[in-house]
């Protein structure tokens, strides 16, 4: 067995709590800090608990966690480093981040807010299909994925992020029922597209 | 050697990647890429279904099913048309785009998202589906948001709002679809579970809202019309909503229950007539030509709707033939748009605008006529099909025949304030474009206004054809 794949198996144990606190608290790293290099660790950090959550999915076949995280670090790599061309050359980049710094009281508030309800809504509300301890990080995710891309519409590369959030979350609550093949390889397909539009609308906004 | 008729989708693939390091050449690619989309559409409109088609030894059976690890795509009769309707739609807009988009990845990706089009037409599956609609969504938002060079060194088409918006709606779409699938794979398990039916019902209205702009969702529509390029905006508005009304069309076919719910046809009715009222309100108050084009064609859709609540086949051929329409108007107002975009620097607000009939006729009149068609007023298909909807309506309400008149009127409200900036008197432009000139563009203007006039002289084939594709869709008999 590869080593990583290995060393992943070892991990699933962390796969319920300190998964989705691990996801959450990258959520909010990507949300909070608006520096492109701080954000693409943290998504890492986040892919890689994803992961972590697909080890327990995929149980018997470990290969598709672990490409999982191959293609979300991939699909991050690509958005962020984007993101940096964006940064250095458009010309309201500067003026972007004093606009952030006044409005991070509102965003730690819309934060907590989302915690509450993800927290209330996987109390009340039981998904079907999937395991009561793995549903909450289908509504961390797609809280998040809502944050990101309700807020954060002038930021490409955080609405990206929001999009493979969501992407993320569907992804772990259909797994569980139907682990098929062809469902995962297109999903992966669909992420690779949303890296590849997302890295070009970040870039192709810059005006020469 | 016999080959299933879903693998015809290969040509336009393989073409697509043969275009793709020829971008230089645009005629070449344009014209490559229209045969290509035209010879598919012929073939899946014209071939017959069950006889083979032999071409130097390798015969296709259109009818003969493709099984793809396990998954079984087919071309049913009833997919014919639509099929046929998308490709050569595609074929159309890629010449159409031929003088307006140089170099763009248009033609090469196109082709790539209308094939995944087609391919969710033909596979059974809603999870399948709806991945290949993301996919195809995501391919089509690249040459959305080209820059092309203006004349004056500037660049036109840096914001990207639209499509962003336009991706991030469809991937919101994307959760209902899948549960969906999921939900009907259980009730085939527990047939007595209404819950199931009742969810699914509800998740795929609410995935279907949003893939169509529907209200409260209608803003990735005005975001995209408002910020796109006008060829791939119309790419969108044609073919890409087109496919996912046919989509829409086939899911009703295939869950008959859906279709006899007995609040299938008020909320139809009252969806399209709450999107024919207030896009024909903000219609009427619009001043930027992109955000005018968005409207109606939310107002368009939203006739759509009110036809498919009438529950009738007649109903659903006046939905069918508003589709119909929507190539020719949208295809007009494209190449208008464009080049008043254009002269006016990327801008199509009332100051950019001003007075711009008199430095490009064409252009302008174009917009004009394409956007009084797309109202629903004559000369155009559309006005055959709302009169007709009209007075299917009104022999059941007479209210909801006068509150669509009404909408569609807000429409040309907005049309005759458009009207009114173009037509304003001339003032001295800095920048000049040859391409709003370009005599090419202008004979494609001609050809298309003729073919929208002698459409709405001459509707009996197009309604035909409409009918024709209505009667495929058996579930309101």
């Amino acid at each position: 067995m590869n080593p990583f794949v290995a060393w992943l198996s070892r991990l699933s144990v962390y796969a319920s709590t300190p998964a989705i606190w691990g996801i959450f608290l990258a959520g909010a790293a990507i949300y909070l800090i608006a520096n492109w290099r701080v954000r693409f660790l943290a998504l890492l950090v986040q892919y890689l608990f994803i992961g972590v959550i697909f080890e327990r999915i995929f149980d018997s076949r470990p290969e598709l966690a672990f490409l999982k995280i191959l293609v979300g670090w991939l699909v991050g790599g690509a958005v962020f480093l984007s993101a940096r061309i964006r940064e250095e050359n458009h010309p309201e980049a500067q003026e972007h981040r004093l606009h952030w710094g006044a409005n991070v009281p509102f965003r730690i508030l819309s934060l907590l807010m989302m915690v509450v309800a993800a927290y209330l809504a996987s109390q009340r509300y039981a998904l079907p299909f999937i395991p009561p301890d793995l549903a909450p990080v289908c509504f961390v995710l797609g809280g998040l994925a809502i944050l990101f891309m309700g807020t954060e519409e002038k930021d490409t590369a955080v609405v990206g992020v929001g999009m493979l959030n969501l992407l993320a979350a569907l992804d772990i609550f259909y797994s569980v029922q139907d682990p098929s093949l062809v469902v995962t390889g297109m999903l992966v397909m669909v992420n690779l597209l949303v890296g590849l539009v997302i890295s070009y609308l970040t870039v192709a906004e810059v005006v020469e | 050697m016999t080959l299933p008729g879903p693998l015809l989708l290969g040509i336009p693939i393989v073409m697509a990647g043969l275009l793709w390091p020829v971008r230089r050449w645009t005629t070449l690619q344009a014209w490559l890429a229209a045969f290509t989309a035209s010879l598919v559409g012929g073939i899946v409109a014209l071939a017959p279904l069950n006889e083979p088609l032999t071409f130097r030894g390798v015969s296709l059976i259109l009818g003969r099913p493709l099984y793809v690890l396990g998954r079984q795509m087919l071309v049913e009769p009833v997919d014919r048309l639509p099929l046929a309707f998308i490709f050569l739609t595609s074929a159309g807009l890629f010449l159409i785009a031929w003088r307006l988009l140089p170099h763009s990845n248009f033609y090469s990706l196109g082709l790539i998202a209308v094939t995944l089009l087609a391919a969710a037409l033909l596979v059974e599956q809603v999870v399948y589906a709806a991945l290949l609609m993301e996919m195809a969504a995501l391919l089509a938002v690249i040459p959305l948001h080209e820059p092309i060079l203006l004349p004056n060194g500037q660049r036109y088409g840096g914001k990207v709002q639209g499509g962003l918006r336009y991706i991030s709606y469809i991937t919101m779409a994307l959760p209902g679809l899948m549960v969906t699938q999921l939900l009907l794979e259980q009730f085939a398990v527990m047939p007595n579970d209404q819950g199931l039916l009742q969810s699914s019902t509800v998740l795929l209205g609410l995935s279907f809202a949003i893939l169509l702009g529907a209200i409260p969702f209608q803003s990735w529509l005005i975001t995209v019309a408002a910020d796109g390029s006008p060829p791939v905006v119309t790419f969108l508005f044609t073919v890409d909503l087109g496919a996912t009304w046919f989509i829409l069309l086939a899911y009703l076919n295939t869950y008959t229950w859906l279709g006899q719910q007995s609040l299938f046809g008020p909320f139809f009715t009252a969806l399209g007539l709450l999107m024919i009222v207030v896009g024909g309100v903000l219609a009427a108050s619009q001043r930027q030509l992109g955000q005018l084009l968005g409207y109606s064609v939310l107002v368009d859709n939203g006739t759509m709707f009110l036809a498919l609540g009438t529950q009738q086949v007649t109903g659903l051929a006046f939905t069918m033939l508003l589709l119909l329409a929507r190539p020719l108007t949208l295809g007009v107002m494209t190449l208008g748009l464009d080049g008043l975009r254009r002269l006016g620097n990327g801008d199509d607000g009332p100051e950019a605008m001003r007075g711009l009939a008199w430095h490009a006729p064409w252009r302008a009149f174009a917009f004009l006529i394409g956007a009084v068609a797309l109202a629903g007023f004559p000369p155009s298909l559309g006005f055959t099909a709302r009169w007709g909807l009209y007075h299917l309506v009104a022999a059941h309400s007479g209210w909801q025949a006068v509150l669509a008149l009404l909408g569609n009127a807000g429409v040309m409200l907005g049309v005759i304030t458009s009207m009114h900036v173009l037509l304003a008197p001339a003032t001295p432009h800095k920048t000049t474009d040859h391409a709003s000139q370009d005599v090419v563009v202008i004979v494609l203007i001609v050809l298309l206004i003729g073919a929208l006039v002698g459409s709405s002289l001459f509707p009996q084939i197009p309604s035909r054809i409409a009918y024709h594709m209505a009667e495929g869709f058996s579930f309101f008999r």
